[in-house]
């Protein structure tokens, strides 16, 4: 406790003789010392005060997206939870330039942005960011007209899985068997009757220079596959598996130990493709049963239940979809390998083992 | 340089004259020879702007919104459906006060599915704040698209220029292009002090609850309310660098002591006053008030231009269903103030690119000198193709 | 007022007016720094896992000096320590104990080789110098201790030579003399310390005068005295004991002739194990060790287990030792005055009607083996002749953890009677010198140190990489002597590698992962790396309490408490 009102000591104290951060890098720095916060070494894409729920996988991943690919860029963002949570007015937790529109246009307006920006000959790279409801269902035919273009945008999805902005609604992104408050379970019904999209394919199949998933429980990964796009001209995609607490009902301790298990059993496998082949894959080191990813989620709870014979058949059945992910996709790893899924979780005093190249 | 040109070819070359940075269009027709001539224009190299060949009208709203708020001039044009497909950006367009150019080819909206044409389309985007102006003549539609560029960034909103389709836009005219040069001089390079800037990384389209939403509305008709002023100001501006002015809000023609008058917006404003000449002798001349500024809606300049009249026809070029015309709706409500406000007769006309012959002007006056005329009709209906029932 | 902006736009970051810190319910992270079970159960009181933590960023010097702000003389205790550091390590249940103790040698033989200086500064002209009776581990602690808080200590030593047990009853295969010689000279180098060799108490002087002369007195005697031995009554007349045979040998080298042929050694602690190897060595027919407790094993129970370094019971077997656990010698069969044969009988320690444990023999289980020496080996004692009125029985027995046992007065090492290791007795003397500090500085005795200790439970082990344990090579059987050190030293390059094993349990790793992923940036990182997790800091302002870093950190060092008001 004493080292607890040690640390906000030292930090009101900053803040009162430093102020507030500046608004942009060349807005002129007062005759002052940094603040902690300005001090941090990393660019701080998206500032603390906004609203996302606790334990937010959304907001973690968006963090580690505009971290790395920032400064000197520009983002279109589709209608959904970081829209919302980010920019309540007159507040905005975005150090980028960003602009929401609708829900179903980012990649059209991103699309805009980098023709304005190479009208102006000017580099900053365009990100585009959507949920998966705004870019498996309802913005994905401006994103592959985007792809199509080849527009040298980068787009991120943060793939949790449903609509959470609206309140837990099933997407074509929402798992076989998933409960939402659209897909619910009951006498007729076992959560989600259809299969999640393989979007991945489908972007794959506009052979554009790269696409790859990621999860933010490999920050590392993530953020290597996100200065990877940047330096790609051309469109490139990203989809980040980022847990949602309150949609998937689990703790919001969990958040990163959730999506670590859906990598490890394969459910949700880590990729990269380049012109639509498969180049690099994350490998599971020992593949765990799907069930050690499901008991942690209450949208899966009804699996678990002993007396009703449809459970075991639909665990059998995400156990039989994650083993073909791990077939197609050769995701069985051989022996250690410091870059899979359990090797690129590893740390060491200073930071990660497989470190931030 | 006079030459004659198709309309949408004329828009073509006035668009490029503006020296946009960024079009983007998704054909329909009769948009199509617009967004074709600029296709070439950037094929050849005479314009340099990112051309973007979108999948959709949505995108196609979507990409010059983005490149906007990026600080580049843009443009892209629709029509019918198209409209009504980007309406849902349109709205964010002007909601987030992003200034850019759209030619809407005026057409019917289906179903049942119609490619002619009439105004239906702008109409039912009448409410998603735009500047609406509208031209008579393919001239007018290439002085006004220039206007319309000064007029979006000087007023930060964006502007919608419409042009009937076929009727002008697949019709060849002899054209007054402007100069390159006389368009530099009159029309600065594009800038947009809220544009997206790494420099200084606003978020633009944040989330405004009901604390401000009210607000935000009002400031929005105050700024309509304002381009008022500035719409006749650039028209007068243009005159004087190009020599020709295209009728600020509106304009007043024909026998201005008449005591009856004709309101239209559109080509039919042309059919009107080449019906005056041909049967003013039978029926009377009358005033003819051509509307060019539709939103923001110049009830001021409309109250003083009818002022006089005992009657007056409103010509719509659309309707709204279980109401009546909008633009005559909207004509009554404004008048509705004045003390002799002339009595109103509302009808629409030429729906989905039925021909209005220049005989309409004689076939109206005379309608109307009945008692018993109706107050609104569709005028050129014909009733007996119509099963009793459904009449 | 707010004013609206044209279209709505707002600045960049200035979602920081908006304390998303209030959402914070119930829980709160906090930096826990709690001890690592090397700490814990470290007697010398070493914390293994900060002198890791800097040679993990490969500061050998720092990661001395750290080492040795417990413990002077670390090229000793890695070499005789039953190190039950390693017996704690969590390591053990991922891939196998870090070898803390390989790595404690390498970093003492480091700092011998380079000089390094200890972080001690010369006392004071008027410092109060501290009387230290007995110049083994305990007292070498001691004086050293009392140096490092800026006292001098006087050292009286019964022996020409300091070392104490270190130097009569560890034998120098285990402690080769001039790793003990240099460790030991150094910290006798210190300004400050004075040794008195040839000094005993009781006839050079009196524990009431140096009571008078100096400002506190330490007693480190060690236990010089045989505990007293027999079967029932019955001792042989020419009865050896462990601890005597094995000086004599190392002051002359030589053993008695019973020791060529078949012995029995009873007991069971390194004393035994030592004289045991030495009787082998020297070409005894058989020895055999009869003890009363059992070989650790999975049916013997933690404190049923043999109280020797492990290692050197391993090597005892390699060498031939023939062990007869849960044994005692029940009759002596002597002809005349020697000895003949000794009878066994098994027993075991049983919980009796008072719960304590007691030795129960089993009748039946007699057996007769025909020997030609016994060596008792059960234990040591004070001799309490210069001690009177401080001591009752046979050893001192402080009421305190800091070994004071009258005012100024305080007994350490092995002379208080619990199961002596060199590590425990260093530990006695840093907390005894802590303890005369205070004392005389008139506060209060030094508060202990009570923070918790991080179980294997407690780290997310998720983010430790696989590794396994250093191998160390060791003389094989057929090679050794008397004299040559069994065990082998690691090299510079390997003791960096074994030290990136640590899992640093219960502190800060340094390893980002709260940093990387707080969703909210509510984890502020102040520098570029620092070892004790200083670096980071938790903003209560934004810091909505998700949890997700607690269940990150993978040492347990940040750690979920009740949010108070």
């Amino acid at each position: 406790m004493a080292q607890d009102s040690e640390n906000s000591k030292r930090l009101t104290e900053l803040r009162m003789k430093h102020g507030r951060p500046p608004a942009s890098p060349s807005e002129p720095r007062a005759e002052r010392a940094e603040t902690l916060r300005e001090a941090q070494p990393r660019f701080r894409g998206l500032e603390s005060g906004h609203r996302a729920c606790q334990g937010c996988g959304e907001a973690l991943a968006a963090r580690l997206v505009t971290e790395s690919a920032g400064p000197d860029v520009m983002v279109a963002n589709a209608t959904g939870c970081l829209e919302v949570f980010s920019t309540p007015w007159p507040q905005t937790a975005w150090r980028v330039p960003w602009i929401h529109s609708l829900f179903e246009n980012a990649p059209a307006v991103a699309s805009g942005m980098e023709a304005a920006m190479k009208a102006k000959g000017k580099n900053t790279k365009v990100l585009a960011f959507g949920g998966d409801g705004g870019t498996y269902d309802i913005g994905f035919q401006a994103l592959s007209g985007m792809l199509e273009r080849h527009h040298n945008v980068l787009y991120v999805t943060y793939d949790n899985e449903a609509y959470m902005n609206t309140g837990i609604q099933r997407s074509s992104s929402t798992p076989h068997a998933a409960t939402t408050t659209t897909s619910p379970a009951g006498k007729e019904r076992m959560g989600k009757r259809h299969l999640k999209k393989d979007l991945l394919s489908i972007i794959a199949a506009h052979h554009i220079p790269y696409a790859a998933s990621a999860s933010v429980a490999y920050p590392q990964d993530l953020q290597r596959k996100v200065r990877y796009a940047m330096g790609v001209e051309g469109p490139t995609f990203l989809v980040i598996h980022s847990p949602c607490p309150l949609g998937w009902r689990h703790d919001s301790a969990l958040t990163v130990e959730v999506a670590r298990r859906a990598v490890q059993c394969g459910l949700f496998p880590l990729v990269e493709l380049d012109r639509g082949a498969l180049t690099n894959i994350m490998p599971i080191r020992e593949p765990r049963p799907v069930s050690d990813y499901l008991e942690l989620q209450g949208r899966f709870a009804h699996l678990f239940n002993k007396n009703d014979y449809r459970a075991q058949e639909e665990l059998d059945h995400l156990q039989a979809l994650a083993d073909h992910n791990i077939e197609i996709y050769g995701l069985r790893g051989e022996g250690v390998d410091p870059i899979d899924s359990t090797g690129m979780s590893h740390v060491h005093r200073g930071g990660p083992l497989a470190g931030r190249n | 340089m006079r030459e004659a040109l198709e309309g949408s070819q004329a828009i073509a070359r006035a668009v490029a004259l503006t020296k946009p940075e960024v079009i983007a269009a998704y054909p329909i027709t009769p948009q199509t020879h617009i967004v074709e001539n600029l296709s070439k224009l950037v094929a050849d190299g005479k314009l340099k702007a990112e051309y973007v060949s979108v999948e959709s009208e949505f995108s196609a709203a979507s990409v010059v919104l983005g490149a906007a708020a990026a600080g580049a001039r843009a443009y892209t044009a629709s029509a019918s459906q198209g409209i009504l497909l980007m309406s849902e950006v349109m709205y964010n367009i002007s909601g987030l006060r992003v200034p850019l150019v759209m030619t809407i080819a005026n057409r019917a909206v289906g179903g049942p599915i119609n490619i002619w044409n009439d105004q239906s389309d702008t109409m039912a985007v009448r409410d998603a704040g735009w500047i609406q102006l509208h031209c008579i003549s393919n001239q007018e539609a290439v002085d006004t698209t220039i206007q319309a560029f000064r007029l979006a960034q000087e007023t930060g909103l964006p502007v919608a220029v419409n042009m009937d389709g076929f009727v002008l836009t697949h019709t060849m005219e002899v054209i007054d292009m402007p100069s390159q040069e006389e368009v530099d001089a009159f029309l600065p390079p594009f800038e947009f002090a809220d544009a997206l800037d790494p420099e200084r990384p606003r978020s633009m389209g944040t989330l405004v609850d009901p604390n401000f939403f009210p607000e935000v509305r009002h400031s929005h008709h105050a700024a309509m309310g304002k381009a008022l002023a500035r719409i006749e100001e650039i028209d007068k501006a243009y005159k004087k660098v190009v020599g020709r002015a295209s009728g600020g809000l509106l304009t007043v023609e024909g026998d201005k002591k008449a005591k009856v008058g004709i309101l239209a917006m559109g080509s039919v404003v042309g059919t009107m006053m080449a019906g005056l000449e041909d049967f003013k002798d039978e029926v009377g001349a009358a005033r003819i008030i051509k509307l060019r500024s539709f939103r923001p809606f110049p009830a001021k300049a409309l109250r003083a231009a009818v002022k006089g009249l005992d009657k007056l026809v409103v010509i719509d070029r659309a309707i709204s269903p279980g109401l009546g015309g909008v633009l005559g709706t909207e004509v009554s409500a404004v008048l509705s103030t004045l003390k002799n406000a002339p009595k109103v007769y509302n009808y629409a006309l030429g729906l989905g690119g039925r021909d209005i012959p220049e005989t309409m002007y004689r076939d109206l006056l005379t309608t109307i000198e009945d008692k018993k005329a109706p107050r609104f009709a569709v005028f050129d209906a014909d009733l007996d193709k119509l099963a009793p029932e459904d009449r | 007022m707010t004013e609206l902006t044209r279209g709505t736009w707002a600045d960049a970051g200035s979602s920081l007016d908006f304390k998303t810190g209030s959402w914070r319910s119930t829980q709160r992270p906090v930096h826990v720094h709690s001890k690592a079970p090397c700490h814990a159960t470290c007697p010398a009181g070493e914390d293994q896992q900060a002198w890791f933590a800097h040679l993990q960023l490969g500061h050998v010097e720092e990661a001395w000096r750290s080492l040795v702000a417990a413990n002077p003389m670390p090229g000793v205790t890695g070499r005789v320590c039953p190190h039950p550091c390693e017996t704690a390590c969590n390591r053990t249940e991922v891939d196998g104990a870090l070898a803390i103790h390989n790595v404690e040698r390498w970093l003492g033989d480091e700092a011998v080789a380079k000089g390094w200086d200890y972080p001690v500064a010369p006392p004071a002209d008027d410092a109060p110098t501290v009387a230290i009776v007995g110049a083994g581990p305990a007292g070498l602690s001691a004086a050293y201790h009392c140096v490092r808080l800026g006292m001098k200590a006087e050292i009286f030593e019964t022996l020409p030579e300091a070392g104490g047990l270190l130097r009569m009853g560890i034998p120098p295969t285990r402690l080769p003399r001039n790793v003990l010689d240099a460790e030991l000279n150094r910290v006798l180098d210190l300004p400050g310390i004075t040794l008195n060799l040839r000094q005993r108490l009781g006839r050079d002087m009196t524990l009431e005068d140096l009571r008078e002369r100096f400002a506190a007195v330490m007693l480190s005697p060690g236990c010089e005295m045989s505990k007293p031995w027999s079967v029932h009554g019955a001792v042989p007349p020419d009865l050896h004991e462990g601890l005597h045979l094995l000086q004599e040998f190392y002051d002359h080298g030589v053993l008695p002739d019973a020791a060529k042929g078949d012995v029995i050694v009873h007991g069971g602690g390194n004393t035994a194990m030592d004289i045991c190897r030495i009787m082998m060595r020297a070409g005894a027919k058989s020895v055999t060790l009869i003890t009363a407790s059992g070989l650790p094993g999975p049916d013997t129970a933690p404190d049923d287990v043999i109280n020797v370094v492990p290692r050197e019971l391993e090597e005892a077997l390699e060498e031939g030792l023939t062990i007869i656990e849960h044994a005692t010698v029940g009759r002596l069969i002597m002809k005349g005055s020697k000895i003949k044969g000794v009878e066994i009988v098994s027993l075991k320690k049983e919980k009796g009607p008072d719960g304590r444990k007691r030795r129960v023999e089993f009748t039946g289980t007699e057996r007769v083996v025909s020997v030609d020496m016994v060596v008792p080996c059960v234990g040591e004692q004070v001799d309490p002749e210069a001690f009177e009125g401080y001591i009752d029985g046979a050893y001192f027995s402080p009421d305190n953890p800091y070994g004071r046992i009258a005012d100024r007065v305080y007994a350490l090492g092995d002379a208080r009677g619990h199961r002596g290791t060199v590590a425990a007795a260093i530990g006695d003397g840093r907390i005894a010198a802590e303890a005369v500090a205070a004392e005389l500085a008139g506060a209060d005795d030094p508060v202990a140190d009570d923070r918790p200790e991080m179980s294997y439970d407690g780290l997310n082990t998720a983010y430790y990489a696989g590794s396994s344990r250093v191998s160390v090579a060791k003389l094989p059987v057929s090679e050794r002597t008397f004299e040559a050190e069994i065990e082998g030293g690691i090299s510079r390059a390997e003791a960096l590698a074994e030290a990136q094993r640590c899992l640093s349990c219960g502190n800060c790793l340094a390893c980002d992962n709260c940093w990387t992923m707080c969703p909210d940036n509510a984890v502020i990182k102040t520098a570029e790396l620092a070892s004790d997790g200083s670096h980071y800091v938790f903003d209560y302002d934004y810091c909505k309490g998700c949890g997700l870093c607690v269940q990150e950190c993978p040492t347990g060092y940040i750690q979920s408490v009740p949010e108070t008001s």
